[in-house]
Order: C-alpha cells, then sequence, then structure tokens
C-alpha cells in the first residue's frame, strides 16, 4: 500500500463519517473533511501508528491538504531512514 | 405564577428494551433483564453478573465519527432524548430553540472511555492519550451532544447525586418550568458503569449481590437480600408548562406535582440510622397534594440490606397504617440499578402505571422480612386504578430524592 492509501485509511479509520470520495489530494483538511483540532492529534495518533513515526502538532498544524500530510509523511520516513 | 408542569414523551434505552415499549412490556411480565457480564472478561472478579443493555447500536441515532467519540453513557442519553421528543412530537425550530434547556445527568460519566485512556497512558505514554477522552468523559458530553444533534439552545447541563441523579435531573427541570423560566425541558439520566472498575468498586464497597443466579440476584426487601446488581441505560422526559404543552396540542402523559430533596448529613455510602432525611424529602414531594391520595410508590428498593429497610421505614413514618395498603415496587428486581438513570426511568414507570393501570411487580420477594413488611407487590403484576405516585430515590452521600407524579386531570 502506498504512502497516500495509507493516510487515507487512516483518515477513514479516525474519521468514519467522511465519504471516502472526498479523501483526494487536493482535499483541504478542516474545509473539506472536517478534520478539526481534536480530530487533527487523531490523525496524528493514527499516523504515528501507521507509519512507525514520531509527528509533532506543529508540523501537522503546517499542513492545508491530504497532499500536504503525503508530503510530510514521505519527508519524516526519508530523515528516518537516513 | 407559577406554572403547572406536564410531561410529554419519553424515551429509555433500558436492560429490558431498547425503548420504553418493550421495557414496559418485560416489566410487567416480570421478566429480568438481568445476566452474565458480557462486555468484558470477569475471569478477575468476583461479582461477574450485570444488567446490560443489549444490541444497541450508536449508529441508529448517531453518524460514526460522532458514535467513535461518545462514550456508551452519553449515546444512551442521546437515543432516550430522541425517542423523548420524537413521542412528545416536539419541533425543534428558530421560534423556540432557546425556551428548551437539557439536564442530563449522570452518577459516573464515561468510566469506560477513561479507563482505557489510563491503559493507553501506562503502556505506551501521554503523548499517545486520545484528544477525545475529555470530552468522553466528562459528564456534561451527555446533554452536549443531545444540545449538537437536536439544536435546542438552552441551559444545557449535568447534575450529579449518585443514585439520585434521574430524579434530581427531572426535579430541578421541574422547577425551572414552574418559576417560568423556561417553557420545556429535556431530562432525565443516563450511565453505563458495567466496567472492570466499576464493577470492582462496587463490589469492594459492598454494595453488590454475590448472589451466582442472574436472574435471581436482585431480591429487594426480601430476607435474603445481599446488595443491588448494577445495570447501565437511559432515561429521558420531556416536561413542559401546561400552557405550552396546550398550545402546541400536545398529548399530555402525567402532570409532576412535587419533588423534594434532602441530604442525611451522614454517611458517604449508607442511609441514615432514623431515615430522618428521607422522610422529609418524601413530605417535601407531597406539599401540594394529600397524602392519602397516594396510590403506587416506586420504592427506590435498591435490594441492599440498609437501603430497603431504611425506605420501608420512612414510608411507614409518612403514610402510617395506610402505608400498608399502597402498593410499593422495585423494578430494579428486573432491571437492576442504573445509576443515574434508575430514578428517570423510575419516574417514566409512574406515568406508564397511571395511564396502563398495571403495576410492576418486585420479583424475587420469596422469603418474608420482618423489617420490610409492606405490599410490594410480590412477583406478579397487578391491575389498579392509579391517580398519584410517588418515586423515591436515594444516593452515596446521603441524597434523598423525591417525585411526585399524577395522572392529568385537565386545564
Amino acid at each position: 500500500m502506498g504512502v497516500f492509501e495509507q493516510i487515507k485509511q487512516a483518515i477513514l479509520k479516525t474519521q468514519p463519517s467522511i465519504d471516502e470520495n472526498k479523501i483526494v489530494p487536493r482535499a483541504l483538511l478542516k474545509e473539506d473533511l472536517a478534520i478539526d483540532s481534536l480530530a487533527q492529534v487523531e490523525l496524528a495518533l493514527a499516523l504515528e501508528d501507521a507509519f512507525g513515526l514520531s509527528l509533532s502538532d506543529a508540523e501537522l498544524d503546517d499542513t492545508a491538504t491530504v497532499s500536504d500530510v503525503v508530503s510530510l509523511v514521505e519527508t519524516c520516513l526519508k530523515n528516518q531512514n537516513a | 405564577m407559577l406554572n403547572r408542569v406536564v410531561v410529554t414523551g419519553y424515551g429509555a434505552i433500558t436492560p429490558l428494551g431498547l425503548n420504553v415499549k418493550d421495557t414496559w412490556h418485560n416489566l410487567v411480565n416480570g421478566t429480568s433483564g438481568i445476566d452474565c457480564i458480557s462486555l468484558f472478561d470477569t475471569s478477575d472478579l468476583s461479582v461477574k453478573i450485570a444488567a446490560e443493555v443489549k444490541n444497541f447500536n450508536p449508529l441508529d441515532y448517531l453518524d460514526p465519527t460522532t458514535a467513535r467519540y461518545t462514550d456508551r453513557f452519553a449515546q444512551f442519553a442521546v437515543a432516550a432524548s430522541l425517542q423523548a421528543i420524537e413521542g412528545a412530537r416536539l419541533k425543534i425550530d428558530d421560534t423556540n430553540r432557546y425556551d428548551i434547556g437539557v439536564i442530563i445527568g449522570s452518577g459516573v460519566g464515561g468510566l469506560s472511555s477513561l479507563e482505557k485512556q489510563l491503559d493507553v497512558l501506562r503502556t505506551r505514554g501521554a503523548s499517545k492519550v486520545s484528544p477525545y477522552i475529555i470530552p468522553m468523559m466528562i459528564l456534561d458530553n451527555a446533554p452536549g451532544q443531545i444540545s449538537i444533534k437536536t439544536g435546542v439552545k438552552g441551559p444545557n447541563l449535568s447534575v450529579v447525586s449518585s443514585c439520585s441523579t434521574g430524579t434530581d435531573a427531572l426535579g430541578i427541570a421541574y422547577k425551572m418550568i414552574k418559576c417560568g423560566q423556561f417553557n420545556l425541558m429535556i431530562a432525565g439520566g443516563t450511565d453505563a458503569a458495567v466496567t472492570p472498575l466499576g464493577v470492582a468498586g462496587f463490589t469492594q464497597a459492598g454494595a453488590l449481590s454475590r448472589n451466582p443466579v442472574p436472574q435471581k440476584a436482585s431480591r429487594p426487601f426480601d430476607a435474603k437480600r445481599d446488595g443491588f446488581v448494577i445495570g447501565e441505560g437511559a432515561a429521558v422526559l420531556v416536561l413542559e408548562s401546561l400552557d405550552y404543552a396546550v398550545s402546541r396540542g400536545a398529548d399530555i402523559l402525567a402532570e409532576i406535582v412535587g419533588y423534594g430533596a434532602t441530604s442525611d448529613a451522614y454517611h458517604i455510602t449508607q442511609p441514615s440510622e432514623n431515615s430522618e432525611a428521607a422522610i422529609k424529602a418524601i413530605e417535601l414531594a407531597l406539599a401540594n397534594v394529600k397524602h392519602d391520595e397516594v396510590d403506587y410508590i416506586n420504592a427506590h428498593g435498591t435490594a441492599t440490606p440498609l437501603n430497603d429497610l431504611s425506605e420501608t421505614r420512612a414510608i411507614k413514618q409518612v403514610f402510617g397504617r395506610k402505608a400498608y395498603e399502597i402498593p410499593t415496587s422495585s423494578i430494579k428486581s428486573m432491571v437492576g440499578h442504573m445509576l443515574g438513570a434508575a430514578g428517570a426511568l423510575e419516574a417514566i414507570i409512574c406515568c406508564q402505571v397511571i395511564n396502563e393501570g398495571i403495576i410492576p411487580p418486585t420479583v424475587n420477594l420469596e422469603n418474608p422480612d420482618p423489617g420490610c413488611d409492606l405490599d410490594y407487590v410480590p412477583n406478579v403484576a397487578r391491575t389498579g386504578n392509579i391517580r398519584l405516585t410517588i418515586s423515591n430515590s436515594f444516593g452515596f452521600g446521603g441524597h434523598n430524592s423525591v417525585l411526585a407524579i399524577s395522572r392529568y386531570s385537565g386545564h
């Protein structure tokens, strides 16, 4: 499973009411997917478990779209493996 | 001028059904909702029975995300409230949303969520704790979720008085309407404390029955009673001023005619030795009606040795010789002790008794106790023309709360 697909599964797990078809790279986390501040922390915990990463609140605060989250996770994975 | 306060709708999630209709049917048939605990592994516990709510699906009432981040106790409350609102045929819109408040009490709140996140804290560390734990465990999440779901914008709060909670929530709502502060209140109680910590804690306090036979364990007023059986669920009523109910053409199910609340100032778990404050609470609830018109008592009747004796003593003190003629039953013999929901469900049952003319029995009453010698409607339901009832609730900490509920006698 690719990074995007794993992130999509983490969003669906933490926010099961979200329409799966709305989770696309350009989707805005807050406006399109209704991910508020609590949901953002819950999503960060799910991503940490899914990818074996440690994410700070500040890092996720800088993401606006699903695509931004994909980039963040990919960067963290790269740094972790470096 | 003081308002008259009437009941126009109610809903419940109980160990005997996922609505009032099924719960009532099972109660009048003497059916027990008590069984072996299925919600978690009980191998480490000495008490392995409870009155669990069965087959409840929160998705019948909440969207999947809200259900995921709402503790079972608040899920029950939303479900019972939506049933009550539907039963009352209440339309909530911009003309009335600020006139409607919600008071839903809970004895312990989101205990299950608290236990799960404590496990996370201790095994994985603070940074892994869910950001939803505080909203999920706080008691007022129940009325909060109801407000979010229905759009009502009046006062929104919880009351806590352990096992008197449901009765006090209704009593306070009654007073707010009576004094003209609000037209309509959605009020009741909820709890879901059938959890490892809940059962262990009540067991260690010596409050729970050790009887291993589930259906025989809750024995209010029986000589062989040895404690209550923990239950769970929610019960919610729609209370409104008579004028408001008439103006919107609501069906009136009963009238609340009194509320009394006192405290023992005595002990954190035991009732007082002379029942003085409990007697006072019943007297306060009956301040506006004649004692000799009471023709049904819904007892607190937990089946703890002390409560049943103390409650019987209070009833005899208030009603004198007439006490022996008033049918007095405990539905806790069948639904167990639903803690914060108990008093609210028992108020609904008083309305049902008035309207259906049937008194649910106290089951498992097989061995007379010389100290408990009233007419507890043993084992089999009874018919009766019931006009005025009282519902007693008493709680850890010395709470004594009583509602007087009457047949509606016209405008």
